[in-house]
């Protein structure tokens, strides 16, 4: 759409200089990075930090750190959040410039072991002081897992104050989507194949030019602050009917449905990579269907980049961010206001919206990107977890135990019921 | 002339508030003369959300039924449902006192006293008592009174709800100005107007499945045993739905009023369901059997917490429960939802039928609470009646809140 050389050319530069760093934390992390295939040119620097000398030697990844070497003496943490700790302390400064002078900045970490559950959130906190945007793809254990599910509900807890946005992939939902009578494993290699998605399509929006494009500036919009909730989704499709089928996979991707509130997301990026074929007419559609979806109220930053190497093929790839939670269960209730409809916005710009949201103070600054000050970490837990996630309609009432279960969760879900909704 | 009053039965539910205004003439004869029912806002899990919100939906719904009915309300009998409510059972004694061991009164009533005197926690607080059966020496009686014996025994299956919450729900009645006769919990107001004497002395297990909860009580020998709230209705079977086929919460709920079926057949596998059947854009094909196996198993579960409850009480027996299980509430027009109980329970399960000479839009199972509050507040004064309020019940809550 762009037609402005000058313009065209700005954002070319800008893109240029963008500096991203992909950190696989603890094993799992380092497995899904390996996997990564980053098909854009451009600055992407890949990383993998671990406590397991062995495993990080395997590993093809550029730009390895072994933490806490002398803690492990490179054994690894054995599942010992403790360890894993004391690891990550002991190295500090390796960190600090592993981390240092990035844009972006995505982690990617399994939680419930060692050292990625000690090691993220840590590393987070540094990353944090630094003006860079943090991402998280995180997975979580099944339900089943017991210990590990608390240590890695506790993480989540602290990465998710820490960081931008925190996207995570419980196992109990990856593990619906494989097909039927697969083991667990296979929910380990759906994970990363999201994750590989989700941060390709990133990495495409940021460093290639779009037909309508969107630069980092875009992505700071949509996480301006730390904390709150992050959805993540991924659909694509191919062969003649490619736009429905990526919009059907867009919205069954299990990842998006995390209950049923869209109402509450302050802002929505959708990045649409394309074949050279994919008309406005077609983008049209993919832009009606998604707002629809999000009953328009919110705030649709879109992107859609053409990659010539694709014909009759389409990725879509959403990333929305809900604020805060209020304090859940208040008498008084004070949602008057609520029924308003929302603003809302073309969210076609070449450039980012500069937030109008009455619940941030600190609007982005449209030539320099927002500094630390605008998230001021102070926003209160919210209290998050992967079956949390899946108790939908339920999300702000009290928790429904019984025997250890929350009740609210669907029961299919947590007896591991496999629900397939494709027809045979 | 014939005394009347005009009383109102208010359920706050989780998916509407139902009002049935009822002239009760003279001690025996009611007519129901109003109804009306709005859909219920500010409620989930049978726990308010939002009190103004419900607040204005009852008052509004209240006005409506007056409106209806002609008749200025004299009071009114409010059900109280949601996870708060528990019961404990305990057992009062008390040695006979007088020297020709003769049971009096004042034994019977130390006897209880000494079943219902137990103290709550500051934040509790007591909603029924409910009597079950005297022994006089080891032996079950019905009526001690004189009688010969040492030791008179009485049990008590004494509920108690969340004194803030049950607080709310005074507030909303009060603010209308409008007496507040009678609290009872939903599932007795059902087990009230669903059973006849004979089958509660059979004994039988009344389940109502509304949207956000699943009231249960168990009667056996004539007496409510035990009561039960399973804090999962209708609104969690929409909201699997919703998460297992990944499909709008409104959707949702109406593939299962559409297709919606309590068990997984294995035809389901086979049988296509359309999300809206215009084959637009948006509308996709599900397997029956997604639907089911995700109903399936969020009812099998709320009958097998319900069953657990009664095996840990050490009462549920099938021997001591011949009528059965009796379904209702709006969630029991599932299709086979029947079958589930029966299966889960090992208990001949059935739909509740209203037998009441009523308007034939009133004999729907969302209605059986509030036809239960009305017949409570016909017989509810009844001595015989085995529901006991506590003393200053009401007295207390109000004075707390400055009611007068």
């Amino acid at each position: 759409m762009t037609t402005d050389t000058q313009n065209l050319l700005d954002v070319c530069t800008e893109a240029t200089d963008l500096k991203i760093k992909i950190i696989g934390v603890g094993g799992a992390g380092t497995n899904a990075v390996d996997e990564l295939k980053i098909d854009v040119p451009g600055d992407v620097g890949l990383a993998a930090v671990n406590t397991d000398a062995k495993a990080l030697l395997n590993s093809s990844i550029a730009e390895k750190l072994i933490i806490g070497h002398t803690v492990t003496r490179g054994l690894g943490a054995g599942g010992q959040v403790d360890v894993g700790r004391k690891a990550v302390e002991s190295d500090r400064e390796a960190i600090e410039k592993l981390i240092a002078e990035m844009d972006l900045i995505i982690l990617v970490v399994g939680l419930g072991g060692g050292t990625g559950s000690a090691a993220a959130p840590f590393i987070a906190e540094m990353a944090a002081k630094t003006e860079s945007l943090v991402l998280v793809f995180a997975t979580l254990p099944f339900n089943f897992e017991g210990a590990r599910q608390s240590i890695a509900e506790e993480s989540l807890g602290e990465l998710r104050k820490r960081v931008h946005g925190l996207i995570s992939l419980p196992n109990d939902m990856l593990l619906q989507e494989g097909e039927e009578g697969l083991s667990a494993l296979n929910a380990f290699s759906v994970a990363n194949r999201w994750i590989g998605r989700g941060v390709n399509s990133l990495c495409t929006m940021l460093l290639k030019t779009g037909l309508i494009n969107q630069d980092f500036n875009s992505l700071r919009s949509v996480f301006q602050n730390r904390g709150g909730k992050t959805i993540f989704s991924t659909g694509s499709g191919s062969g003649s009917d490619y736009v429905k089928d990526a919009l059907g996979e867009l919205f069954l991707c299990p990842l998006f449905h995390l209950g049923d509130q869209p109402a509450i997301f302050d802002r929505i990026l959708v990045n649409v990579i394309g074949g050279a074929d994919l008309g406005i007419a077609k983008v049209n559609e993919i832009m009606s269907q998604v707002a629809k979806r999000f009953d328009s109220r919110e705030d649709i930053v879109f992107g859609v980049v053409i990659d010539e190497n694709r014909n009759e093929s389409l990725e879509i790839c959403i990333l929305a961010k809900a604020g805060m939670e209020q304090s859940p269960v208040s008498k008084s209730d004070k949602k008057v206001e609520t029924t308003e409809p929302k603003r809302i916005d073309e969210g076609l710009g070449l450039e980012s919206e500069i937030a109008q949201d009455d619940k941030v103070p600190h609007p982005v600054h449209k030539s320099k990107l927002s500094k630390k000050a605008a998230a001021a970490a102070n926003q209160g837990e919210f209290d998050f977890t992967s079956l949390e996630a899946q108790r939908g309609y339920f999300l702000k009432t009290v928790r429904n135990l019984y025997k250890n279960e929350d009740l609210d969760v669907p029961t299919y879900f947590r007896r591991g019921i496999k629900i397939k909704i494709k027809p045979s | 002339m014939s005394e009347s009053k005009i009383v109102a039965a208010v359920e706050i539910g989780t998916t509407k508030v139902a009002v049935l205004i009822g002239e009760i003439v003279g001690d025996s004869e009611l007519n129901i003369i109003g109804h009306s029912i709005c859909s219920s806002k500010g409620v989930k899990k049978g726990v308010i959300t939002d009190l103004n919100a419900v607040s204005d939906c009852v008052h509004a719904t209240i006005m409506t039924a007056e409106k209806k009915s002609r008749r200025r309300i004299n009071e009114v009998y409010l059900s109280l449902t949601g996870n708060h409510i528990e019961g404990k059972f305990n057992i009062g004694m008390a040695n006979v006192s007088s020297s020709d061991k003769v049971v009096q009164q004042i034994d019977m009533d130390k006897a209880k006293e000494d079943a219902t005197g137990i103290h709550l926690p500051e934040d509790r607080v007591y909603i029924h008592y409910i009597r079950n059966s005297f022994s006089l020496d080891g032996h079950l009686v019905e009526q001690p009174i004189s009688r010969k014996g040492e030791r008179v025994q009485v049990g008590y299956w004494s509920v108690n709800g969340d004194k803030a919450i049950v607080e709310d729900y005074l507030r909303i009645i009060n603010g209308i100005g409008i007496h507040l006769s009678d609290m009872i919990i939903s599932s007795i107001a059902s087990g009230a107007v669903l059973l006849e004497d004979a089958d509660k002395e059979a004994g039988a297990l009344v389940v109502d499945i509304g949207g956000g909860t699943t009231d249960w009580v168990l009667y056996r020998n004539g007496f409510i045993v035990r009561t039960g709230v399973v804090p999962v209705g209708g609104d969690h079977i929409t909201n699997d739905l919703s998460s297992g086929l990944r499909i709008h919460r409104k959707s949702a709920e109406a593939i299962k009023i559409k297709n919606g079926r309590a068990y997984c057949r294995s035809e389901d596998r086979n049988e296509g369901v359309w999300l809206f059947g215009d084959r637009g854009i948006g509308d996709c094909e599900f397997p029956m059997a997604a639907i089911t196996k995700v109903i399936e198993a969020r009812v099998t579960e709320i009958f097998q917490i319900i069953k657990e409850s009664l095996e840990e009480a050490k009462l549920f027996s099938a021997a001591e429960i011949v009528t059965g299980v009796i379904l209702t509430g709006g969630t029991s027009r599932l299709e086979g939802i029947d079958q589930v109980a029966g299966k889960v329970f090992g208990l001949e399960a059935r739909r509740a039928e209203i037998q009441l000479g009523i308007d034939p839009d009133l004999r729907k199972p969302e209605y059986s609470t509030a036809l239960g509050l009305l017949h409570y507040a016909l017989t509810g004064q009844d001595e015989k009646y085995p529901s006991v309020k506590p003393a200053g019940f009401f007295r207390r809550v109000m004075s707390i809140l400055n009611f007068d």
